[in-house]
């Protein structure tokens, strides 16, 4: 299913998976668990060392992205050595039809399909469909997800918003499995379903985690061994990489291939650290006859040209959806585009404009959380103000809003109207208790407003004796 | 203009987003370094291995034989790669003597499969598989369970440690097997509530045999 754009609906998508206990439980467990294994692993021999390797990650991903389009070239004349064939795609609509022109030139039939988000910002597969090519998802929470028509709600997760049961009912409903408590039963039904594709399917689709420059490689991390099988066993292997999966050394990759699965899901490294330079040499009996990199802007130039560059840093581990509270409680699917949590909160407007994602960029409480977790240090709470400024100068802001604006402002400017505007707040609440007026109730609804201290400061400060109030004078002097 | 053209000429107009950020002086390692003796190396790799699930064994010849013919447990057709590739002289044969042949390369349906590796790493218990000549893909992937050959002189620290020999071995070291595979424990996944779960696609079991130096 294609991710389809409803990212202006983000608070009625929130209310709906507030409602949802099983995606309560479901996120809130999945989050949590994610958040406390990543520190564990990031800092598991040191608070400083952990901290070290976050910035050297950064700093990899950093000196890649100012060089990009020279390591881009870089990296097409080692991938062409390698034996990969390149294409360049400036948008979805041209790396789907270098894809479907890759499948018609090959025979092909089936594809299997490895986890890419970047094929969900494409709509890979719903473009090879409507060419009436047979589509599987092999990642286990894709296919899950591809079985019950949804999109993918967490980076590294896909099918975090779901419990095991749900997922028992959609393999019972769309499979025939029988009835089964088990997880490793599922598992187990789940792999003797797709067997019979890997060993049949004539194209492998995945996406990269990493394309080297100087070595012409694709590095990629799995944990099931889907990937594998969609890179070696099909005839034809297509790679969709977006341009800003850059890094410049075998060294970078080193850090990077590291940090990713630590900061994502714990683990030191991914069960598979696969590294692809081509297709199979002519003396090997297994591996892809042909091998593609189609390499994917859709975007990504335009956003380099802004000062929303530094999101392209982001390596995709999933930390900062896990570390915020939003995401905790709304799940991935209220974002309404292809990206949840603080990155999808910066990315999507990005991508699909502001204007078609108005409320995102205020979906953050601003608590730093998801800065802090992050493994290159992107700074997105920054980014979340600066598209809340962008907002305002768009216009894109309620009147209501700049009504109330200009009200502080006239009551700021004035010690007389300042006093006066703190009698009428402390009489207004002993009228109306913890809930606000008009629009204002929407914050009240959810929140007990705070008390206002019995006496303002500025009669306390009048009311202290002259020893203990120093003139600013004084102060000034013995600074 | 090609669509290569124009990526890369809007990239080269944008004014370079990106302050000048510091080099690291001193690269670190994701484990940090510690002088072992090769045994304390072989026993950081095994606990490390333990750790994520795998089996381990140190064994002499003889005692992988058989190890092999436990594993197979009356299975009489094994996924493996060229014996020139594993660290057992001649397995292929006494395999045969003992009534097991090695299937087709591309079997779906075989139950066990043998590779060799090119190293390890310790610091993570990870196997370091290069494809080849031989040296197949799917003797490490399809099966339900993989018996991986070693030795204990090929234990590396980590990861660090493999990417810096290749670059000593030669500059295009890297970029050799159309596929390096480096393989940390079973197959698992969590995408079913939560749940760890082995062998989701690859093997459920990884068995490591530790034969002695050349």
């Amino acid at each position: 299913m294609t991710v389809e754009l409803q990212s202006n609906d983000f608070i009625a998508l929130a209310d709906i998976a507030l409602a949802n206990p099983d995606l309560q439980q479901a996120v809130g467990s999945g989050t949590r668990g994610g958040y406390a294994r990543r520190a564990e692993a990031m800092f598991a021999h040191s608070d400083e060392h952990g901290e070290f390797m976050r910035q050297q990650a950064a700093e990899a991903k950093r000196r890649a992205l100012r060089q990009l389009p020279d390591l881009l070239e870089t990296a097409e004349a080692n991938l062409l050595a390698n034996g990969w064939r390149v294409e360049w795609a400036e948008d979805a609509e041209q790396a789907n039809q270098l894809a479907l022109d890759i499948a018609a030139r090959h025979g092909v039939r089936t594809v299997t399909k490895s986890k890419s988000m970047l094929s969900e910002e494409l709509g890979v597969n719903h473009a090879l469909e409507a060419a009436g090519l047979r589509v599987v998802e092999t990642d286990l929470g894709e296919y899950i997800i591809q079985l019950n028509d949804e999109t993918p709600s967490h980076i590294v997760a896909p099918v975090m918003h779901k419990t095991k049961d749900e997922i028992r009912d959609i393999f019972m409903r769309e499979l025939g499995m029988a009835p089964t408590d088990d997880a490793e039963a599922m598992v187990a039904f789940a792999r003797q379903m797709l067997r019979e594709d890997f060993l049949s399917a004539d194209m492998g689709v995945s996406g990269a985690n990493f394309l080297i420059a100087e070595t012409g490689s694709i590095g990629l991390v799995m944990n099931e061994g889907n990937g594998r099988m969609c890179t070696s066993l099909p005839r034809v292997h297509i790679a969709l990489v977006g341009i800003e999966k850059i890094v410049e050394t075998v060294e970078d990759y080193a850090t990077l291939t590291q940090v990713l699965p630590r900061s994502s899901t714990g683990q030191s490294l991914t069960v598979y650290t696969n590294i692809l330079n081509g297709p199979a040499r002519s003396d090997e009996d297994d591996g892809p006859e042909f091998a593609y990199v189609i390499l994917v802007d859709n975007g990504r130039s335009e956003i380099y040209a802004t000062k929303y560059a530094d999101a392209l840093a982001c390596i995709r581990c999933g930390a900062c959806q896990n570390a915020c509270p939003v995401y905790r409680s709304t799940g991935g699917h209220a974002y309404g585009w292809v990206y949840g949590g603080p990155i999808g909160a910066v990315l999507t407007p990005l991508f699909v404009g502001l204007e078609n994602a108005l409320p995102l960029p205020q979906a953050s409480s601003l608590c730093g959380s998801c800065k802090q977790v992050c493994p290159v240090d992107i700074d997105l709470p920054r980014m979340l103000l600066d598209l809340r400024w962008d907002q305002v100068q768009a216009g894109e802001s309620k009147a209501g809003w700049d009504a109330a604006m200009k009200l502080w402002a006239i009551g700021m400017t004035s010690p007389t109207r300042y006093a006066l505007g703190g009698k009428a707040a402390r009489a207004g609440q002993a009228v109306m208790g913890d809930f606000m007026p008009g629009p204002l109730g929407n914050w009240t609804r959810h929140r007990d407003f705070p008390d206002f201290a019995p006496k303002p400061f500025r009669q306390l400060w009048k009311e202290r004796t002259p020893t203990l109030n120093p003139s600013p004078t004084k102060r000034e002097g013995l600074a | 203009m090609t669509a290569r053209e124009r990526i890369l000429s809007r990239l080269r107009e944008a004014r370079p987003p990106f302050a000048e950020v510091a080099p690291i002086a001193d690269r670190r390692r994701m484990v940090p370094e510690r002088e072992m003796t090769s045994r304390e190396l072989t026993g950081q790799f095994i606990d490390a291995a333990e750790a994520l699930g795998c089996f381990v064994y140190e064994l002499d010849r003889g005692g992988a034989i058989e190890q092999i013919m436990e594993l197979l447990d009356g299975d009489k057709s094994v996924l493996s790669w060229d014996e020139a590739d594993l660290p057992l002289n001649d397995l292929h044969g006494a395999l045969a003597s003992l009534g097991v042949r090695v299937a087709q390369h591309n079997s779906g349906e075989v139950r066990v499969g043998l590779t060799g590796v090119s190293a390890a790493l310790a610091a993570t218990g990870s196997l370091v598989l290069e494809s080849g000549a031989g040296r197949y893909r799917g003797a490490s992937l399809l099966p339900d369970l993989h018996i991986a050959l070693m030795r204990a002189d090929q234990i590396l620290p980590d990861l660090e440690g493999w990417t810096a020999m290749q670059a000593e071995r030669a500059q295009a070291a890297f970029r050799e097997a159309s596929n390096t595979v480096i393989v940390s424990g079973p197959s698992k996944t969590a995408d079913i509530g939560h749940q760890l779960v082995k062998g989701a696609h690859g093997p459920r079991e990884l068995h490591i045999l530790i034969l002695p130096q050349a």
